[in-house]
């Protein structure tokens, strides 16, 4: 079996590493490096213009004020704002916590929801032969093909005190106010409601990924696990989930990065009240930029966002160069 | 190969057509929709015939073209020619960016409502007007459950207790919701029936306290109150619709109210007891100076505040004309009632659309707060002067 040129190098087949144009994580030869940038520089170009070039620009306004240069007191100042946290009251449990802590909920909750049971629909999916498996499938999906703003909408009506299923099923089972009233309309609920709405929005990826996954695991490993008399859990621990940990671990950096700039529904199912109760970051970027006319609150916002979003997008990046 | 190029040429043909017809329609950008834009319309199109000029007709509300325009306007571009925001405060904003349309309204008699005027140019021109006038019911429910219009506070909350008591109604009065701008209207009218003109006009300026202990006497004694019988907020559209069926007596809105029920002669409207003025507004018309056709758009909005113009929509009903010289007899029953009813009262510009900005999102989200949840009354007096635009 051949080798790769960087398996060589590394094993020191060929001496010495090659001397070549470092490409971010990749070192090329000078030949491959020109030829590369020959094919990325349309790309590059576009993402320069359309990414970098904003993404500095905010940072840069970031630091400012109306006054002038204002160093990192903008970000100092959202920190101290109980419109970004509210730690007393999150301590009580007193909605609302501020839009960081919102954000943060949202994560605890969502993000565990949304990959857990894409991952038991995907492997029950896998394991039931019948007419309506693609279809419950595809209604699944839909929540992902939904528009966030119709899926907001959505989301208003199935939680609405009239029309809505949620409190009307509850309200039947006898539950009170608010359980059995309109959710959007009560700070204790709002989050909730939107959390929820959004974790049927977002099922369906994590199932298709997982899905696509299962269908990659060589169905000898099941055959042997069952002649060694493995029953299914045994399978589904052993087998399953360790083979589909890569995917996995993409669904849930994408998750994290989806909820971390969610916007759409809270603007159409709430915008963010009641009293502030369902804000997040991206909802009060917007209301410092359009309402307050205020870009440099607003930057400062959008830094931290992605601040905020870094981490796991450094780790998604390596991952995608398989380092 | 000779096919190809003549599929090209075609495509070729048609794109450059459709282009040069979009480039001559003025394109007029304006929030109704449905039912509620048949009587702008009708305007257009009367603009159209006199004219030759022909047009587009777009809708896009006033947090749309928040959003929009501050990019366009940016690199010197505008979606439309002729726009219309209800947001006054924004257009003073981007005056900059707006064409002087002094001469268009040199002649027009204004009401209570007038053009805004930055640094001597006319920005934005208030086009139709709206009222507030207060609580709706349906006279055929009064009458069937042997009610009246409330002539004190005590019979407000009576009366409010009775429709409460009657079976079938849920709450006594429903509370529309839309991002919470019409329970900041039903605030709007207790503090002008109980506090006055004055400390309506002082809590518009920033010079009354929201936590002063006469606005907080308002809520206490009123607000609070009356909260015990309203609904929790329900979307304002199938709030109508729950309303006029029979689960809610009484529904404060605003008079365009009478183009979106099935019978307005069955409407009708009391102020609460004790008000001498009602709030009303508009929406802005405002020609964005990077529009490449702007001596049309200019003709458009002389004709839109012409006297014809504003007869045309008046004569659609919904909304009242601008001009103080259009005849009650140009309106549909429903609006000329209305006009009768509001004689005596004094209108005043819609406090949270003069303000406008965060405090506006502000007041709408902290009322749908203290909807549900009376008890966090401090709170919600503590943020609105928190909120307060400084300076």
């Amino acid at each position: 079996m051949r080798s790769s040129p960087r398996a060589e190098a590394r094993s020191g087949k060929e001496g010495k590493p090659r001397r070549g144009l470092p490409l971010l994580f990749v070192r090329i030869r000078r030949g491959e490096g020109l030829a590369a940038f020959g094919f990325l520089s349309l790309g590059l170009i576009l993402i320069a213009l359309f990414v970098i070039y904003p993404s500095v620009r905010t940072l840069w306004l970031s630091l400012f004020d109306k006054d002038g240069f204002a160093g990192i007191s903008n970000f100092v100042e959202l920190f101290r704002d109980r419109e970004i946290v509210d730690f007393g009251r999150f301590l009580r449990r007193e909605p609302p916590w501020g839009a960081l802590l919102h954000n943060l909920v949202w994560i605890a909750v969502h993000l565990p929801f949304t990959v857990g049971l894409g991952l038991v629909l995907a492997v029950a999916f896998s394991k039931v032969k019948a007419w309506w498996v693609g279809l419950a499938r595809g209604a699944i999906y839909l929540g992902i093909v939904t528009p966030l703003i119709v899926g907001g909408v959505i989301i208003r009506f199935l939680f609405e005190k009239h029309a809505g299923l949620v409190p009307q099923i509850l309200g039947a089972l006898g539950a009170g106010t608010p359980w059995s009233a309109g959710w959007t309309a009560y700070p204790e609920t709002a989050l909730l409601a939107l959390i929820i709405g959004s974790i049927w929005l977002w099922t369906g990826f994590s199932m298709v990924l997982h899905s696509a996954g299962l269908s990659t695991i060589d169905r000898e490993l099941y055959e042997a696990a069952q002649i060694d008399g493995a029953s299914e859990w045994a399978q589904f621990r052993h087998i399953t989930l360790p083979l589909l940990r890569p995917v996995t671990l993409v669904v849930a950096a994408m998750t994290f990065l989806w909820e971390l700039k969610i916007f759409d529904i809270v603007y159409v199912a709430t915008m963010g009240g009641p009293g502030g109760a369902s804000n997040v970051l991206a909802l009060e970027m917007y209301f410092s930029a359009f309402r307050e006319l205020d870009p440099y609150r607003a930057s400062a916002i959008a830094t931290l966002i992605t601040l905020f979003s870094l981490p796991v997008g450094y780790w998604f990046a390596k991952r995608r160069l398989g380092r | 190969m000779r096919n190809l190029w003549r599929v090209f040429g075609v495509l070729a043909l048609l794109t450059a057509f459709s282009l040069g017809a979009w480039a001559e329609k003025l394109v007029v950008i304006a929030p109704w929709s449905g039912a509620e834009a048949d009587p702008f319309v009708a305007v257009l199109e009367a603009f159209k015939e006199k004219t030759g000029i022909d047009y587009e007709y777009r809708v896009m509300r006033s947090e749309d073209l928040g959003k929009v325009l501050p990019a366009q306007f940016a690199v010197g571009m505008t979606p439309g020619d002729v726009l219309f925001t209800a947001w006054g405060w924004w257009v003073k904003e981007f005056a900059d960016h707006m064409v002087d349309l002094s001469a268009e309204v040199a002649d027009v008699p204004f009401g209570f409502l007038t053009p805004i005027s930055v640094e001597g140019k006319v920005v934005g021109i208030p086009y139709a007007v709206w009222v507030k006038p207060g609580f709706w019911y349906r006279k055929s429910f009064f009458e069937a459950h042997d009610l009246r219009a409330p002539s004190s506070w005590e019979d407000f909350m009576a009366l409010l207790a009775r429709i409460k008591a009657i079976p079938g109604v849920e709450d006594a009065a429903a509370s529309g919701d839309e991002v919470g701008w019409p329970l900041s209207d039903t605030v709007e009218h207790f503090i002008l029936a109980y506090g006055g003109v004055n400390m309506f006009l002082g809590l518009t300026e920033g010079t009354i306290k929201w936590e002063s202990p006469e606005v907080r006497a308002i809520f206490t004694e009123h607000i609070v109150p009356y909260l015990e019988y309203a609904s929790e907020p329900i979307e304002w559209t199938a709030a109508k619709d729950l309303w006029w069926e029979g689960k809610y007596g009484i529904y404060f809105m605003g008079n365009w109210i009478t183009g979106m029920v099935d019978d307005p002669a069955d409407l009708g409207v009391f102020a609460l007891p004790g008000a001498k003025a009602v709030t009303g507004g508009t929406d802005y018309i405002f020609v964005p100076k990077y529009s490449k056709q702007v001596e049309a758009a200019k003709k458009l909005v002389a004709f839109l505040m012409s006297k014809e113009g504003q007869e045309i929509r008046a004569k659609g009903g919904g909304k009242l004309a601008i001009r103080t010289d259009v005849s009650p007899d140009a309106y549909p029953p429903a609006e000329r009632a209305l006009i009768k009813a509001l004689q005596g009262f004094v209108i005043v510009p819609d406090m949270d659309d003069t303000i406008g900005g965060e405090w506006q999102a502000a007041f709408w989200d902290q009322l749908k707060l203290l909807w549900v949840k009376p008890e966090a009354l401090d709170d919600v007096l503590r943020v609105l002067d928190e909120k307060f635009p400084q300076g």
